[in-house]
């Protein structure tokens, strides 16, 4: 999935002409907590979250089961008789394969979404503040990186490598950056021209001291919802990803390798093996684009009140 | 307007030349010898260094890497590993393909979510405005290869109404029309993927377009509803579909190499998935690199249209 | 969908078998369904045959070195097969009948062979002579380092010269004794006849002239062949490609891997094809070809993917027949015996039986092959066949699942045996009861095992030798790679090799598995200096039993070599994936399948009116 696509899905981080301005519509102001708490998607996505972390990082405290001994004469048993959800090929339970999947899953997510955010908007906001000649090289640079889908790209790596999870988190966050770059830069630009930067400015504050005392605050809503967006994605990709058979080998787990180890068995034998990764997979996607969605309408509503 | 074109047409240019030097230093962080990945196990040293003769792979990279631009400058993309076939002649077989694939979803995907992001926009804040939204969200969410494989064991596996698959020769784009039975849900799992996306953006768009004077007026001066949103509201919250298009093209890419995975549809994305998996170099370079120029004159011409229609852009361009 | 990396697994196996040959060999007899039809044959037809992963690329069939593709031979074995026809149904044996020669002489202490060819002619009407041997063999003598099954010191280097005394006879004068039914089944079943008459030419528009009887003409020709060979735009259109001598001609080829063949009407073998049209379609992906045949189309024959056993009875419940034969090769943990360290540990032999006792072979034919498998006994598959398969194979093989033997054997090695932990040497030394040559006090026994990545089958697997490895105290550490970046980094090592560092990095490897011809024989694989012995074992006794299968003529001397072979361990055996299929059950003929001839033999087939 790429960035550029929530942005039209958000709908209020309007188009970004290449290299172009960004729509100012989210800047200026911050997301009140409040708006936020009483927003209705964004707290129940946050609650599904919430439960989502519990389910995968204290329900294996509770239901304590053998991940990793393989044993193939318990393979494939059907829900029932100390495995709820049944076991997989391996012979593994289900249920607590899902919940150490779900910390893979959760933990690439939040990783890559945060170091991604980090770089694109630091990167962006140098770019946009040291201007000319260093800008545009720094900004051809983003717009290679967003010429390729970054899909297409991790398949070249992964079609040559073995990945893990820190693999995998490092390369989607150097692949998934580039975006949140852009947008930071353009808000860059056009804070730029605002009163107060200039006032500073002209106080002889530091170029550093701008970007960090003015600008970062003022791009902290486009962060917010990117962030949102790439746990998203990132776990989407991975999913993909070994759908296509380039995901980390066993006996790594994640809800997207589970999903397609049992793929095969989709129309019969063993449906247990598909449909609790699937579901898990999909709210968990879901509930992160609602609070990302939810995050931009507030934003958008403030800006045109 | 033309100083503006020329300066974005410069960008692409520098920015291809950017995919170009990218994707060839990915292909080449392969660890080991690509001969010994060509040409299997027991490749013996003999053949393997008629290999790398045969290829160039022997000489240092950035030869090669300048060798590469030359030949590509002459419309040259080098030889397929596996294929033993130029890689030109290759993509040249698919790529019409992909374009009648991609062409199509997207066009279904306008028809579908176009009128879905209006009746949203008119409808907002209602019940009716997010069961829509909803229900759209829900596709977007799923993997898009649960959806196709869904789709398979409903309308493949279980009625056999619709393949599956694409099988049999396919000599040209017209023979993709010979077996339309086969094109259904190729372009369904792909229109899927991407009407959320031109449906929300088209209800935010319109929006937008609501709460300005133009619709004010038209409504005080008593026009009937039907004709403000055709004749208003409709032409101008389009407008930024066209960027969207241009936008959301590596997204769709991307969404058909999953696609055509899964319905063995003989184009650039199972092409490029094939050769990555067997490490044709070439193939993978060449397909990459016409997907970065496809993105790249998408949005210069999504660029260059919205430049026309909007004189603000081309000033704000950076 | 876990098909991708199998999909170069595939390839990759079978380019190995195709590599000694034009296929492998060992087979069993059909263990699936029975293909007895009853019912009315019907004439013509056509059959679309789906395969995974199957895309050909070079047409001539004496392919390029630098061209591993394997679906090659399946391409061509139809409009040129080899001098000896490979597999006679499923048995590991020549087929008489559909071979170019009618008698086959060895003498001179073996070292004399007189090859009598049939009087059957080419598609075009001219006689097939001892000249398109001769042309073959010319072509090959100048320029055989660069063909595809060129096997160091085998045909055409070992030929000291060729006669031919008159139309129908070639006399080869070879440089040393074979046995003869090696020499029979892995070299000559590789050497096809070529229409010397219509290609020994320089270009397209020359004309045929004997080019070949010099060492530039040879040059020439053979590069004009072959670049035509590989020029899949004209395949089926080029007019050197329709002069064939097979059962078929090529009537369509698309790059993608498509194509067909039509009856070649002057075939002058015995089965002449009852079907009008025999279609072959590739398919990507292997989810992608079980969606197809369970959604009731044309699909009339279809290999069914390792990964998709489990779907066989949908499969059959849409009216299909199952077919399967032994893949004929041996399938293995490959050890490094040169690996740093690890190589010290496992060139004690007690180290490998004890981890060949803790592999359950039974429970992974069944669990993770589903039943379909060859259960890894030794060096040659127990359907192989009474010929070829000792009464130690056929009992089970020397080392059966058994982890009270292996702990045994380790505490008797002065080994601390840690069920589920790890294992250390507590009496290091070279005495009987001690560790062993160079492995120190306190040395773990733990290993990494290198597998390709992307095969479900492989990782059930590997992931329950890691397990019961463990009931030992042998602690293995799987790491799986994409098949082929498995391939490009890890290299052969032996004592003329080492130390290089793409020695250091693996220590079991377990990749497929090693195909053979019709003669499951060890040359090649397992004596020193074998293309074949990655991992450097190397044993003087071994040497000698496979030198005297190869060059001996005694039968015994084969059971001699594989018992051996078997105890010895020069790899882990591990039970072989069968080749399954599936067939339209109004289709006869099917089976047996042949694997030595790329299985599919469509003029033999025929469709039935059902029985009223």
């Amino acid at each position: 999935m790429q960035p550029a696509e929530h942005a039209a899905i958000a709908g209020s981080v309007g188009p970004a002409p290449e290299g172009g301005e960004v729509s100012s519509r989210t800047g200026g102001r911050s997301l009140a907590l409040d708006d936020f708490l009483h927003n209705k998607r964004a707290m129940g996505g946050c609650m599904v979250v919430l439960l989502l972390i519990l389910f995968c990082f204290v329900g294996p405290l509770i239901y304590g089961t053998n991940q990793t001994t393989v044993n193939l004469n318990l393979a494939n048993l059907p829900p029932g008789g100390g495995h709820p959800l049944g076991t997989d090929e391996y012979g593994i339970d289900i249920l607590g394969r899902l919940m150490v999947g779900g910390q893979s899953s959760l933990e690439l997510g939040f990783a890559v979404a945060i170091i991604s955010t980090v770089i694109g908007a630091l990167y962006g906001a140098i770019s946009g503040m040291i201007g000319g000649l260093v800008d545009a090289f720094l900004m051809r640079i983003v717009d290679t990186l967003l010429a390729v889908p970054t899909f297409i790209l991790l398949l070249i790596v992964a079609s040559m490598f073995t990945l893990n999870l820190l693999s995998i988190i490092l390369l989607l966050s150097l692949l998934s950056w580039p975006y949140v770059s852009r947008l930071v830069r353009g808000q860059v630009l056009s804070l730029r021209t605002r009163e107060f930067v200039q006032a500073s400015t002209t106080m002889g504050s530091t170029r550093m001291r701008i970007l960090f005392r003015h600008m970062m605050p003022n791009t902290f809503n486009i962060f917010i919802v990117t962030t949102t967006f790439a746990v998203a994605d990132a776990i989407y990709s991975l999913s993909a990803l070994s759908f296509l058979g380039l995901g980390p080998p066993p006996p790594f787990a994640d809800w997207g390798t589970m999903l397609t180890n049992g793929v095969n068995d989709l129309f019969d034998s063993y449906p247990w093996e598909v449909y609790p990764a699937l579901i898990a997979l999909v709210v968990t996607v879901l509930a992160f684009r609602q609070i990302g969605d939810a995050l931009n309408d507030i934003a958008s509503a403030r800006s045109t009140r | 307007m033309t100083w503006y074109i020329v300066r974005r047409i410069g960008q692409s240019v520098a920015v291809i030349v950017g995919v170009m030097i990218l994707t060839f230093i990915l292909v080449h962080l392969e660890p080991g010898s690509t001969a010994r990945a060509v040409l299997g196990q027991k490749a013996t040293p003999a053949k393997v260094a008629i290999f790398d003769n045969t290829y160039g792979l022997n000489r240092p990279l950035p030869v090669q890497f300048w060798l590469y631009c030359v030949h590509v400058v002459h419309g040259d993309f080098g030889i397929s590993y596996v294929a033993g076939q130029p890689v030109s002649t290759l993509i040249a077989q698919r790529l019409p393909r992909d374009a009648v694939l991609i062409g199509i979803s997207t066009v279904l995907a306008l028809i579908i979510g176009v009128p879905m992001g209006l009746y949203q926009a008119i409808h907002r804040g209602t019940l009716r405005d997010d069961i829509v939204a909803g229900t759209w969200f829900t596709l977007y969410s799923a993997p898009d290869f649960m959806e196709a494989l869904l789709l398979i064991a409903v309308f493949s596996v279980h009625f056999h109404v619709l393949q599956p698959s694409f099988t049999g020769g396919i000599t040209s784009v017209g023979g993709l029309f010979a077996d339309p039975n086969a094109m259904i849900l190729p372009v369904i799992v792909l229109a899927i993927n991407s009407v959320a996306g031109f449906s929300q953006y088209m209800r935010s768009s319109a929006i937008e377009e609501l709460t300005q004077d133009y619709i004010r007026t038209a409504r005080a001066k008593g026009l009937r509803e039907r004709l403000i949103l055709t004749r208003h509201l409709l032409r101008n919250a389009l407008l930024p579909i066209i960027t969207i298009l241009g936008l959301s093209l590596p997204n769709i890419v991307a969404g058909a190499v999953i696609a055509e995975a899964i319905f063995n549809f003989p184009g650039m994305g199972l092409l490029f998935w094939q050769s990555a998996l067997s490490h044709d170099f070439p193939v993978m370079l060449g397909a990459t690199l016409i997907i970065g120029v496809a993105t790249v004159l998408g949005n210069l011409a999504a660029d260059i249209a919205y430049g026309v229609i909007d004189p603000r852009i081309r000033h704000a361009a950076g | 969908m876990s098909r991708t990396h199998r999909i170069a697994g595939v390839a990759a196996a079978l380019a190995l078998a195709t590599l000694v040959a034009a296929c492998g060999g060992g087979s069993s007899g059909p263990i699936g369904g029975g293909s007895v039809v009853k019912g009315q044959k019907i004439k013509g037809g056509t059959v679309t045959i789906a395969e995974v992963g199957a895309s050909p690329n070079d047409i001539f069939p004496l392919g390029p070195a630098t061209n591993s593709n394997g679906y090659n031979a399946d391409l061509t074995l139809g409009l040129w097969p080899p001098l000896v026809y490979s597999g006679d149904g499923a048995q590991s044996i020549p087929n008489p009948q559909e071979s170019l020669y009618s008698s086959l002489k060895y003498s001179d202490g073996d070292k004399v062979i007189t090859i009598v060819l049939k009087p059957w002619k080419w598609s075009d009407g001219v006689p097939i002579t001892s000249r398109d041997f001769t042309f073959a063999y010319n072509l090959l003598k100048v320029n055989y380092n660069d063909w595809f099954n060129y096997v160091a010191g085998l045909f055409p280097v070992d030929v000291a010269k060729v006669i031919t005394p008159n139309a129908h006879t070639v006399v080869l004068d070879l440089t040393r004794s074979y046995n003869p039914e090696f020499y029979t089944d892995n070299v000559l079943a590789t050497i096809p006849l070529l229409p010397q008459h219509a290609w020994d030419k320089t270009s397209a528009a020359g004309k045929v002239g004997n080019y070949d009887e010099t060492t530039a003409g040879a040059k020439a020709v053979w590069n004009f062949l072959q670049g035509q060979g590989s020029d899949m735009a004209t395949f089926a259109t080029n007019p050197l490609w329709k002069v064939v001598y097979g059962p078929w001609k090529l009537a369509a080829f698309q790059s993608s891997g498509y194509y067909a063949w039509v009856p070649n009407k002057n075939y002058s073998g015995p089965d002449k094809p009852v079907l009008n049209e025999a279609i072959w379609t590739p398919f990507t992906t292997d989810t992608s070809e079980m969606d197809t045949l369970r959604s009731g189309t044309s699909l009339d024959v279809a290999s069914v993917p390792l990964n998709d056993v489990r779907q066989i009875p949908a499969l059959k419940a849409e009216g299909y027949s199952v077919a399967q034969v032994a893949a004929p090769g041996v399938a293995e943990i490959l050890p490094n015996f040169y690996a740093p360290v690890a190589g010290l540990l496992l060139r004690q032999l007690y180290i490998r039986q004890a981890m060949e006792y803790l592999i359950n072979r039974k429970q992974i034919v069944q669990k993770a092959f589903a039943g379909y498998a060859d259960p890894g006994n030794g060096a040659v598959p127990v359907a192989y066949g009474q010929q070829w398969d000792s009464p130690l194979e056929k009992a089970g093989g020397p080392y059966p699942y058994d982890p009270a033997t292996a702990i045994a054997l380790l505490k008797a090695h002065g080994w601390k045996v840690v069920p589920g932990g790890t294992d250390t040497c507590i009496r290091p030394g070279t005495a009987a009861n001690e560790c062993g040559a160079g492995i120190t006090a306190g040395e773990p026994l733990t290993f990494q095992l290198l597998f390709g990545s992307g095969t479900e089958s492989y990782n059930e697997q590997n992931a329950a030798i890691q397990s019961t490895e463990s009931l030992g105290g042998i602690k293995l550490t799987l790491k799986s790679e994409p098949f082929n970046t498995l391939v490009s980094t890890t290299g052969t090592c032996n004592a003329q090799s080492h130390p290089a560092s793409i020695c250091d990095d693996w220590q079991l490897q377990q990749y497929g598995y090693n195909g053979y011809l019709m003669d499951p024989s060890g040359a090649g694989q397992f004596n020193t200096d074998a293309n074949g012995n990655y991992g450097g074992y190397s044993s003087p006794e071994m040497n000698k039993l496979i030198d005297a299968t190869e060059y001996g003529s005694s039968n015994a001397a084969f059971f001699a070599y594989e018992d051996y072979a078997a105890r010895q361990l020069p790899l882990l055996w591990l039970p072989n994936a069968s080749t399954v299929f599936v067939y339209k059950s109004n289709l006869a003929g099917v089976t047996p399948l042949n694997p030595f001839s790329g299985l599919y033999n469509p003029e033999v087939w025929y469709y039935t009116k059902p029985a009223s």
